[in-house]
């Protein structure tokens, strides 16, 4: 391990790169003060790893995450998704990215009080235009498997905390994307549908989505394989659960 | 995003706030209405006025003694050369002159044994019965006599006949006109109100009998009823070389229906304007409405706009989803506040059923058409707002 | 709460919502502005209409030759009856004692010319008390001499368009000039002036009414024209003018008597009614208005429902809480009133200053009308939404 900064995948498996981060940098100005979000961030992911990104609150994981989510641009560095640099795009390009590859998991779940738990799945797919009779079948069966077939039609404000999130899920999901975002998506949980949600997460996780969580429980943090911790806008070392690590572990001892 | 999927969608999010949706209909609509009524009244008005100025056709011209048209009042004022019989007479020989009818107009008492009544006289020939369309309900009109010297007869408007006769027979009576007597030959059916005046307090002798009845050489005015075959200016000119040649000199004034309505129109369709103008003041504090209902919206829903950002919807999407529900939100006050108008303009049809009300495809279309210009504009900066919104901080806000 | 308090309250509450507030400012600020400036209009021409007429002297009045039965309907304007009215008639309203001036017209019109120039304009033959009467004053020159009524003196008096016309930038006076078959000298010329009760003033010729009888060979008057010595006698002047023309006209009284008075007073009433319609119309928009301060209420109140149930947890009655709200509308639409009037009487008096000649201004009755129906519209659009606010239940509004 060393602390350059540097870090790399366990499974080095090449053409499998998904996420390569480059000397990323972000800079906020806030009340008048400049905040270092992100310094000099150097990161690679590939395809179907299953990380967790934890660190005290201002540490700047939810910022890694946006970055990594297209949502955010940072001040300068290189993030290549897929092989493609990200940077010179325009706002229409990134949707798109975000659209075909990306799915988000929020700590506030943001589904929209109007639509129905199955309405509100169908939304990534009607942005792709995806015929109506079409896409319901598909939501339907995502939602049966999620557990939620008797709450298809029911509004938000009809739901319990679980069964929003995983109707958040759902939503992240429909598009079958190759990237998994998750956000403190335990946070407004309590334990149980908290366990609940990380079993289905990891689920998904092992068809091979890449999932990225970002979380300040520890407990739920150290159940992914890589962990990765950051402070003051820095990535720390890592650790993980691989078979090497826990033998070094035993060899050490 | 498929079509039908985009208007479900807008659809949904305006439906999904009831009352406010309403409320904002309501006030744009009632600006919609406004003007489509003001329009209507406007409209109306002026159709009224113009048949009631055309009901005699347009095809006429008036002479009135004099150069100077001054508020039309010249014909009244002395004169130092005159219109006479005469001039009526030659005109009437002109190949595209269909009546001739020289007028002279005054005021006297009409009296009947012991009753009398002061009321308009006016010394006319018989070709005003047709010229000017009135209608005998009784006996006859004015006969075709020499113009010079014709015999004392005299027809009476329904009025008239009322007060001094009642239910008697007025027809072979003889009356008394500023000390000359006069035999009765007809009454005229009822013809109302014409711009203030009552049409039917009124005695018609023969013009020249008026001149010297009221002590005048010159007439007031000859009325001219020309073929329509004919051009207005052409007969303009026929009429004009006739005169000044029997005059020596054009000391008369030539007055066009045409022109007289040109400028009446103008008037009454400026008035109009000004009346939808007012209306459309209601329309400008509903636009204001519709801007601030939609900014409200998009501020509320912040969240949704960084959702649908993170979920993949570009910047120019999430505009013409905003936009989208401001323009049905404008359509829909644009039918209601059609429909409104209208069914007030029947309520007022069949309160005064002279008005002319009818259902204006037109109308409806520019009402439409209006509504959704102004949802486009109203809606444009509350849903650019929405777009340009960063994913990460509208996910973030309260 | 005090009223002090209450305000100051509302105020931040308005502050919060920039914009909103500042659009339903806008809104209002339109309604009333909207009433108060078109109802302006609609005064200006009313105000004009009695300047005219003051400028006549509300102490004058008309007698016109002919008379009608019918009520209401307009006075006989032509003028011609089978009896004439004579200059001799006229000498005999002197004896009236509440008349100070009689101005005797017979008007016609003729062709001026001087040389090859001519003109054809309106001429009216009357006497020096014409000026008194109708105010008018000489530029240049003398005025009609005393005896026009008994002399056909061969003198007269030019408009200055007229003379102008006939004989550019040089003196008229003591010129000779043609009116039909006669010659008369060019006393003196009118003071510019433009048109006074549809006669342009600057186009016409006077004459004595003496010579116009010559001129147009004929007795009758056009018109007379009367001053009074003071308001409040017309209907006593009235009478005796009946009278006597009935003496003289074989028990006759076949002539129609107009005072300013009702004249005007018919005017008046016409314009009010109109330009009362008016702002009804334009007040339609503050009813728009109100229906957005509805809206933008109900918001507002379900925005604010944890601020709600905190304040009735610490002691707010449900009808406090109801005045709160009320009093937020109602503080917006005087804010909105207030900017309006300013907005409105600042620009009359623009256009006041840059048009002297409009006498436009906003009716203090359309103020009070325009102030008042905001307020009410507020007070009426806001009142359902703050007994919605006043029922909220404070422990659900906290759980929220």
């Amino acid at each position: 391990m060393n602390n350059s900064g540097q870090v790399k995948s366990d499974t080095q498996q090449t053409g499998n790169l998904t996420i390569e981060l480059t000397s990323l940098n972000k800079t906020y100005i806030v009340g008048g003060q400049p905040l270092h979000a992100l310094q000099d961030i150097n990161l690679q992911i590939n395809q179907g790893d299953y990380i967790s990104l934890m660190g005290p609150s201002g540490s700047g994981k939810s910022t890694l995450l946006n970055m990594i989510g297209l949502l955010d641009r940072p001040d300068n560095g290189h993030y290549q998704l897929k092989g493609r640099n990200t940077e010179s795009l325009d706002e229409e390009s990134r949707a798109a990215l975000r659209r075909q590859n990306i799915g988000f998991v929020f700590q506030s779940f943001h589904l929209i009080p109007r639509l129905s738990a199955v309405e509100n799945v169908e939304v990534p797919l009607m942005l792709s235009g995806v015929p109506a009779k079409k896409r319901r079948q598909k939501v339907i069966a995502l939602l049966n498997d999620l557990g939620l077939g008797k709450h298809i039609d029911q509004l938000p404000n009809q739901l319990s905390g679980g069964q929003l999130q995983r109707v958040g899920i759902a939503r992240a999901l429909i598009t079958a994307p190759s990237i998994l975002l998750a956000d403190e998506p335990t946070g407004n949980l309590d334990q149980t549908s908290g366990n609940d949600v990380t079993d289905i997460l990891e689920k998904y996780n092992q068809t091979g989505i890449t999932l990225l969580v970002v979380t300040h429980d520890s407990t739920l943090g150290s159940r992914a394989r890589r962990q990765l911790k950051m402070m003051d806008g820095r990535l720390l070392g890592t650790s993980s659960n691989t078979q090497e690590n826990s033998s070094l572990k035993g060899r050490l001892r | 995003m498929k079509t039908v999927d985009y208007f479900q969608w807008i659809i949904k999010a305006v439906a999904a706030q009831k009352r406010r949706t309403l409320l904002t209909i309501f006030g744009f609509s009632t600006g919609i209405a406004a003007v489509i009524l003001l329009n209507s009244v406007g409209e109306s008005l002026r159709q009224y006025i113009l048949q009631e100025f055309t009901q005699f056709g347009t095809h006429i011209i008036a002479i009135t003694p004099g150069k100077t048209e001054t508020l039309g009042i010249s014909g009244i004022l002395n004169t130092v050369r005159p219109l006479t019989l005469e001039d009526a007479q030659s005109l009437a020989r002109l190949p595209a002159a269909k009546q001739v009818v020289p007028v002279v107009m005054g005021t006297a008492q009409v009296k009947w044994g012991k009753r009398g009544r002061y009321t308009d006289v006016a010394g006319v020939t018989a070709p005003a019965l047709e010229a000017w369309k009135l209608e005998i309900a009784k006996g006859k009109f004015l006969p075709y006599d020499n113009i010079q010297k014709p015999r004392t007869f005299a027809v009476l408007g329904s009025l008239v006949k009322q007060e001094l006769f009642g239910n008697a027979r007025a027809i072979g009576n003889k009356i008394h006109i500023g000390g000359q007597s006069f035999r009765v030959t007809g009454v005229l059916k009822s013809k109302g109100e014409f711009m203030g005046v009552d049409l039917d307090d009124m005695v018609y002798i023969p013009a020249a009998k008026g001149l010297q009845l009221f002590n005048r050489e010159s007439l007031m005015e000859i009325d001219i009823f020309y073929s329509p075959e004919i051009t207005t200016a052409t007969f303009q000119k026929q009429v004009k070389s006739l005169l000044i040649q029997r005059h020596n000199m054009q000391d008369f004034t030539l007055i066009t229906q045409d022109d007289m309505l040109k400028t009446l129109d103008k008037i009454l369709r400026f008035v109009k304007y000004a009346a939808a103008g007012l209306g459309a003041i209601s329309l400008l504090v509903g636009t204001v409405g519709i801007v601030t209902i939609l900014t409200i919206t998009v501020t509320e829903r912040t969240h949704e706009v960084g959702l649908l950002r993170a979920i993949g919807f570009a910047p120019h999407q999430i505009r013409s989803l905003f936009l989208g529900e401001a323009v049905l939100l404008a359509i829909n006050s644009g039918i209601i506040g059609y429909l409104i108008a209208m069914s007030l303009l029947f309520v007022a049809k069949l309160l005064l059923p002279g008005i002319p009300v009818g259902f204006n495809l037109w109308v409806l279309l520019l009402a439409l058409a209006v509504s959704i210009l102004i949802g486009i504009i109203a809606g444009w900066r509350p849903a650019s707002q929405a777009a340009k919104l960063e994913p990460v901080i509208a996910l973030r806000a309260e | 709460m005090t009223l002090r308090d209450l305000w100051r309250f509302s105020w931040h509450a308005l502050i919060r919502h920039r914009l909103r507030s500042f659009m339903l400012l806008l809104a209002v600020t339109i309604g009333v502005s909207s009433v108060l400036l078109l109802t302006s209009i609609g005064e200006g021409a009313r105000r004009f209409i009695h300047q005219e007429f003051a400028s006549l002297g509300s102490r004058m009045m008309i007698v016109l030759p002919g008379r009608k039965e019918t009520t209401g309907g307009s006075p006989p304007i032509y003028g011609t009856s089978p009896r004439d009215l004579t200059l001799e008639d006229a000498q005999a309203l002197r004896t009236i004692p509440t008349i100070t001036a009689v101005a005797p017209i017979i008007a016609g019109t003729a062709t001026v010319s001087n040389q090859s120039l001519s003109r054809e304009v309106i001429i009216l033959g009357t006497n020096a008390d014409m000026f008194k009467v109708r105010d008018m004053h000489l530029e240049k020159g003398k005025m009609l001499p005393q005896n026009s009524q008994d002399k056909a003196t061969p003198v007269c008096i030019l408009g200055a368009k007229l003379a102008a016309e006939l004989f550019s930038k040089n003196n008229p006076i003591g010129q000779r000039v043609r009116i039909g078959e006669y010659r008369y000298r060019v006393i003196g010329l009118l003071q510019q002036r433009g048109e006074s009760l549809g006669i342009d003033l600057r186009d016409m010729a006077i004459i004595p009414v003496r010579s116009a009888e010559m001129l147009f060979n004929s007795p009758a008057l056009f018109r007379i024209l009367l001053q009074l010595k003071q308001i409040g006698s017309e209907a006593y002047t009235t009478r005796r003018i009946l009278q006597i023309i009935a003496q003289r006209h074989e028990g006759e009284d076949d002539i129609t008597v107009i005072s300013q008075d009702s004249v005007l007073g018919a005017f008046n009433k016409i314009l009010l009614a109109v330009t009362a319609s008016i702002g009804g119309i334009a007040a339609i928009s503050l009813f728009v208005a109100g229906i957005l301060i509805m809206n933008v209420s109900y918001i507002s109140v379900s925005q604010r429902r944890q601020e709600i149930g905190l304040l009735k947890s610490l002691g707010a009655s449900a009808r406090e809480i109801h005045k709160i709200f009320l009093v937020e509308s109602l503080l917006l639409v005087t804010l909105g009133s207030m900017l309006g009037i300013i907005f409105s009487y600042a620009l009359v008096a623009i256009v006041r200053y840059s048009l002297t000649s409009v006498p436009i201004a906003i009716p203090w009755w359309s103020t009070l009308s325009a102030t008042l129906t905001a307020l009410i519209v507020g007070l009426v659009f806001s009142w359902l939404p703050s007994a919605k606010a006043a029922a909220v239940d404070p422990i659900l509004a906290l759980k929220e």
